[in-house]
C-alpha cells in the first residue's frame, strides 16, 4: 500500500496533498457552520414561542368577538365565523403543553389549555342558550365565558411576558456561547491554517528530498568526484526516474573515464619505449665518438711521435708534436674545471703555435698581459674557442696578414681580457646571436665541439651575471673585439 | 543522517495530521457537549399532581415561607405547588384566583380562606368540580373544604395571655391599669379571633390574684380589606389616641406586627408601647433584638406545609382526611432569639 502510494506520479501526489489539506479545512468548516447554524436555529425558536402566543391571543379574541357578534345579531354569518374561530382556537390549544413541570411556562400553558376547554364549552353553551332563546341562561353563560376570557387573556399575556423574560435570558446565554464558539472556531481555523501550511511544507519537503539529494550528488560529480555511492530510488515517480538516469549516467561516466585512462597509459608506455630506444642510440653514438677521440690515446700517441722526432733529431717536429700533446692534454684535464687566466693564456699560446705551424705563420699574435692578473680564476676552455672563432670567421677569409691581439688588464675591480682581430668583422645580427648565446646555424663546424654559445653560457654561470662578455665590431673588414670581464676579488682568496 | 531526517519529517507530518484530527474531534466534542448542556436546560421534571396555593398577601415572608415549606413537602410527593398569583401580570382577588385555579383544572387548592360567602361559594364550586380545597392559616368553616391547617386560636390566645401576664409582672407600667389592645381583622367575621380573644382573657383572669394592676383588654379593628389599609389603620390608632396609647399591642399577623413595630419606632414610643408579635420574619426578629418587640409567636411553617400536602394526598388517595391539622407554636423573645436564629441558619444550611 505504502509503496503503491509512493509510486504515484508527482502530480497526483501534489494533488493528494492539497486535496487532503483542503478536505481537512472543509471538514472543520462544515463542523463550524453546522454548529453555528444549529445555534442560530435555537435563537430562532426562542422567539417563535412568543409569536405563537400572539396568534393564540388573536384566535381567542376572534372566538369571543364572534360569540358577542352572534349574541348581538344572531346572524348565521357570525355563527359560522364563530364555529370557524372556535375550531381554529381549539386546534391551537391542542398543541399547548399539558404537563406539570418546574417551569412556570409549562404550568401556565397547562392552565391556559384547561381554561380554554372550559371556556370553549362555556361559549358553546352560551350559543346554544341563545339559539334556544333562553335569555337568562345565555346571559349567565356569557358572563362566565367573558370572565374566563379575561382570565385566559391575563394568562396568555403573563405567559407571553414570562416567556419573553426567559427567552431574553436564554438569548443572552445563547449569544454569549455563540460568541465564544465563534472565537473558538476562529482560533481553531487559524491553528488549522498554520498547521496546514506546515503540513504542506513538510509533505513537499518529503517529496523533493530526493531531488535535493540528486542536486547534492550532481554537485559532487561536477566537482569531479565520481566515487559516489549510487542514489537510492525512493519511489517510482518522476524523481525516481531522474534518479535512476542520474545513477546510470554516473556509472557510464566512470566507465568512460576508466577507458580513457587506460588508453592514455598505453600511449605513454609506447612513447617511453621510443624514448628509451633513442636514448640507447644516442648512448651508442656517444660511446662511439668517445672511442674515436679518446684524448689519452691521442696524446699518448702524440708523445710517442714527439719522442720519435727527438730521436731522429727533428727538433721542430718534436716541438710541434709536443705542443700538440700539451694542447690535447689540457683539453682532457681541464675540460670541466676552473683554471686561471695564466693557464688559459698558455693554452692560447699552444693553439696559436699549432695554427701557425699549420698555416705557416699567417697569424700574428700579440700579447699585452698584466701579470698580476694571471692568477684570476676563470672557467676552462674559454679563450681558445674565442681565438678559434676569430681565426675561423675573422682571419681565414680575409686577404692579407691576420692579426690577433690578446690583452689582459685591470679595470677597477674587474680583470678584463680583450681579444682583438683585424678580420672581416661581424654584422649586428651575428653579434646579437653571440650575445644571446643562440647558436648560429653554421657554427657546428668549430673544431673541438665547443661553440660560442657554450662559452657564453659557461661564463655567465661562472660569474653569475649577464654582462660578462661584450662583442664589438666596427663594421665589415674592421675586425672584431671580444671582451671578458672577470671579478678580481676572488683572486685574493686563491 | 538523511534517513534520520526523513524519519523525523514523517514523524512531524504524522504529528501535525494527528493534531489537526484532534482539533476537529475537539470541535465536534465541544459542540456535542454544548448542545447537551442546552438540552439539559430544556429537560424538565414532570409532576403527577398540580396544586394551587392562594393567599392575599402572598408576598409576605410568612406566606413565602409557608409556600416554600408546602412546595418542598409537595415535591416529595411528586406534586407541584404553585402560588398562582405569582406569575400573573394582573392582581386578582382570592375568589377570582379560586375560579382561575378551578378552571385551570388543578388537582388541589390550598387557600388562605376567610369566612366570607364568596369564599364559601368558591370552595363549593371547587368541590363540585372534584377539586379538594385545604384552608390554610384561616378557615371557612361553613364550606366543603376537606381540611383546615393552622394553629389553634385557643392555644394562641393562651400563649398571648401568658405573655401579657409575664409582662405585667415583670415590667413597670406607669398607669393605674394596663391597657392591652388586640388588633383584629375588621372584615373577618371570624370566630377564630373571638376564640383567641377569650382564650387570652381566660388566661389573664385565671391569674388575677397574681397581677398587681388591673388589665384592660380591648380590640382594635384593622382594615385589611385593601392593599395598604393595614398600615394606615395602625398609624391612625397611634395618631388618634396619642394621649391614651395602649401599653401592650397584640398583633395577630405578620403585617400588623411589622406595621406596629415601624410606627412605634417612628413615633418614638419605644418603651411606652410593648408589642406582642406574630411570626418570625427578619424584621420582627430584629425588633426583638432591639427590644422594641417584647415577644413573637412563631409558627412551624414547615409543619403546616407538610400538613397541607398530607391532607391533599390523603384525600386524593383515600377519599377523606382529617378535618383539622394543628401546627405547633413557640414563643420567641429576647432570651432565645439568638438561639432561634442559629437553629434557623443551620436548618437553611442543612439541605
Amino acid at each position: 500500500m505504502k509503496t503503491k502510494l509512493r509510486n504515484l506520479p508527482l502530480q497526483v501526489k501534489m494533488m493528494g496533498i492539497t486535496l487532503s489539506v483542503n478536505l481537512l479545512v472543509f471538514m472543520i468548516n462544515i463542523v463550524l457552520l453546522f454548529s453555528i447554524n444549529s445555534m442560530a436555529d435555537k435563537i430562532d425558536t426562542v422567539y417563535r414561542a412568543n409569536l405563537e402566543l400572539n396568534e393564540l391571543s388573536a384566535s381567542i379574541k376572534a372566538v369571543q368577538d364572534n360569540m358577542t357578534e352572534f349574541l348581538n345579531t344572531k346572524t348565521s354569518d357570525a355563527l359560522e365565523d364563530y364555529y370557524k374561530s372556535a375550531q381554529e382556537y381549539e386546534e391551537m390549544v391542542e398543541d399547548l403543553d399539558s404537563g406539570v413541570s418546574e417551569k412556570a411556562l409549562d404550568r401556565m400553558q397547562r392552565s391556559i389549555k384547561n381554561m380554554s376547554y372550559i371556556y370553549l364549552n362555556e361559549v358553546e353553551q352560551t350559543i346554544e342558550a341563545k339559539r334556544g332563546r333562553n335569555v337568562e341562561k345565555y346571559r349567565e353563560r356569557y358572563d362566565d365565558a367573558t370572565k374566563l376570557y379575561g382570565y385566559i387573556n391575563t394568562y396568555i399575556y403573563s405567559l407571553n411576558n414570562e416567556q419573553f423574560k426567559e427567552n431574553s435570558e436564554n438569548y443572552r446565554g445563547l449569544v454569549t456561547s455563540f460568541r465564544r464558539f465563534e472565537t473558538a472556531g476562529n482560533l481553531i481555523m487559524i491553528v488549522v491554517i498554520f498547521a496546514n501550511a506546515l503540513l504542506i511544507l513538510k509533505l513537499t519537503e518529503q517529496l523533493i528530498r530526493p531531488l535535493r539529494n540528486l542536486k547534492g550528488m550532481a554537485d559532487e560529480v561536477a566537482k569531479g568526484n565520481f566515487e559516489i555511492a549510487s542514489l537510492p530510488v525512493e519511489a517510482e515517480d518522476e524523481i525516481g526516474v531522474v534518479t535512476k538516469a542520474f545513477n546510470k549516467m554516473v556509472v557510464s561516466i566512470q566507465d568512460y573515464i576508466e577507458k580513457m585512462r587506460k588508453s592514455a597509459e598505453t600511449e605513454r608506455e609506447l612513447k617511453e619505449k621510443e624514448l628509451k630506444m633513442e636514448a640507447h642510440l644516442k648512448d651508442a653514438q656517444l660511446k662511439y665518438l668517445q672511442a674515436q677521440i679518446n684524448p689519452h690515446f691521442l696524446f699518448n700517441t702524440l708523445n710517442a711521435g714527439a719522442q720519435l722526432a727527438m730521436m731522429e733529431g727533428a727538433d721542430r717536429t718534436y716541438e710541434y708534436v709536443q705542443v700538440m700533446a700539451e694542447f690535447f692534454r689540457y683539453n682532457v684535464k681541464k675540460g670541466e674545471k676552473t683554471v686561471t687566466i695564466g693557464e688559459e693564456l698558455e693554452l692560447v699560446d699552444n693553439y696559436i703555435y699549432i695554427l701557425n705551424v699549420r698555416f705557416s705563420g699567417e697569424i700574428h699574435y700579440e700579447k699585452e698581459i698584466d701579470s698580476s692578473l694571471l692568477n684570476v680564476p676563470m672557467p676552462a676552455m674559454i679563450l681558445q674557442p674565442i681565438i678559434e672563432n676569430c681565426v675561423n670567421h675573422g682571419i681565414r677569409d680575409m686577404m692579407g696578414e691576420g692579426k690577433i691581439k690578446m690583452s689582459v688588464y685591470r679595470l677597477d675591480d674587474v680583470a678584463c681580457i680583450c681579444i682583438e682581430d683585424n678580420g672581416i668583422g661581424m654584422d649586428q645580427e651575428t653579434i646579437e646571436h653571440l650575445m644571446n648565446g643562440t647558436p648560429i646555424s653554421s657554427s657546428k663546424k668549430s673544431s673541438n665541439g665547443i661553440g660560442m654559445d657554450n662559452v657564453m653560457a659557461r661564463l655567465k654561470l661562472f660569474v653569475g651575471s649577464e654582462d660578462v662578455m661584450s662583442v664589438e665590431s666596427e663594421g665589415e673588414n674592421k675586425g672584431s673585439k671580444f671582451k671578458i670581464y672577470l671579478d678580481i676579488k676572488e683572486t685574493d682568496d686563491v | 543522517m538523511k534517513k534520520v531526517r526523513g524519519y523525523l519529517n514523517s514523524i512531524i507530518i504524522w504529528a501535525i495530521t494527528g493534531v489537526l484530527v484532534c482539533l476537529t474531534g475537539l470541535l465536534i466534542f465541544f459542540f456535542i457537549s454544548y448542545s447537551k448542556t442546552l438540552r439539559k436546560t430544556e429537560q424538565k421534571e414532570h409532576y403527577d399532581k398540580y396544586y394551587a396555593m392562594i393567599s392575599t398577601d402572598s408576598k409576605s415572608s410568612f406566606w413565602q415561607s409557608l409556600y416554600k415549606s408546602t412546595f418542598e413537602a409537595g415535591k416529595e410527593k411528586n406534586a407541584y405547588v404553585d402560588m398562582i398569583s405569582e406569575n400573573l401580570s394582573k392582581e386578582y382577588s382570592e375568589t377570582e384566583l379560586m375560579e382561575i385555579a378551578i378552571a385551570s383544572g388543578v388537582d388541589g387548592i390550598i387557600v388562605e380562606a376567610n369566612e366570607s360567602d364568596e369564599m364559601t361559594e368558591a370552595i363549593h364550586k371547587a368541590y363540585e368540580m372534584g377539586i379538594p380545597v385545604v384552608t390554610l392559616n384561616t378557615d371557612n368553616r361553613k364550606s366543603e373544604r376537606i381540611s383546615f391547617v393552622g394553629i389553634s386560636n385557643y392555644e394562641l390566645g393562651s400563649e398571648y395571655g401568658k405573655l401579657v401576664l409575664s409582662m405585667a409582672t415583670s415590667k413597670p407600667f406607669p398607669d393605674e391599669s394596663i391597657k392591652v389592645v388586640v388588633l383584629v381583622d375588621a372584615n373577618a367575621d371570624d370566630l377564630g379571633q373571638n376564640i383567641l380573644f377569650s382564650a387570652m382573657q381566660e388566661t389573664i383572669e385565671s391569674a388575677s390574684k397574681v397581677i398587681v394592676k388591673p388589665i384592660e383588654m380591648s380590640m382594635f379593628l384593622v382594615d385589611e380589606s385593601s392593599n395598604f389599609s393595614v398600615e394606615e389603620s395602625v398609624r391612625n390608632m397611634f395618631i388618634e389616641n396619642r394621649n391614651d396609647l395602649p401599653d401592650i399591642v397584640v398583633c395577630l399577623n405578620e403585617i400588623d406586627t411589622t406595621s406596629v413595630y415601624q410606627t412605634v419606632v417612628e413615633y418614638n414610643d419605644v418603651g411606652l408601647v410593648n408589642i406582642l408579635g406574630y411570626y418570625d420574619s427578619e424584621a420582627i426578629l430584629k425588633g426583638i433584638e432591639r427590644n422594641v418587640i417584647y415577644a413573637t409567636i412563631s409558627i412551624d411553617a414547615k409543619q403546616m406545609g407538610q400538613y397541607c400536602i398530607d391532607a391533599l394526598s390523603e384525600y386524593l388517595e383515600y377519599g377523606n382526611t382529617s378535618q383539622y391539622f394543628v401546627a405547633d407554636v413557640s414563643v420567641i423573645n429576647s432570651s432565645n432569639v439568638s438561639a432561634y436564629r442559629e437553629e434557623e441558619e443551620n436548618e437553611n444550611k442543612a439541605p
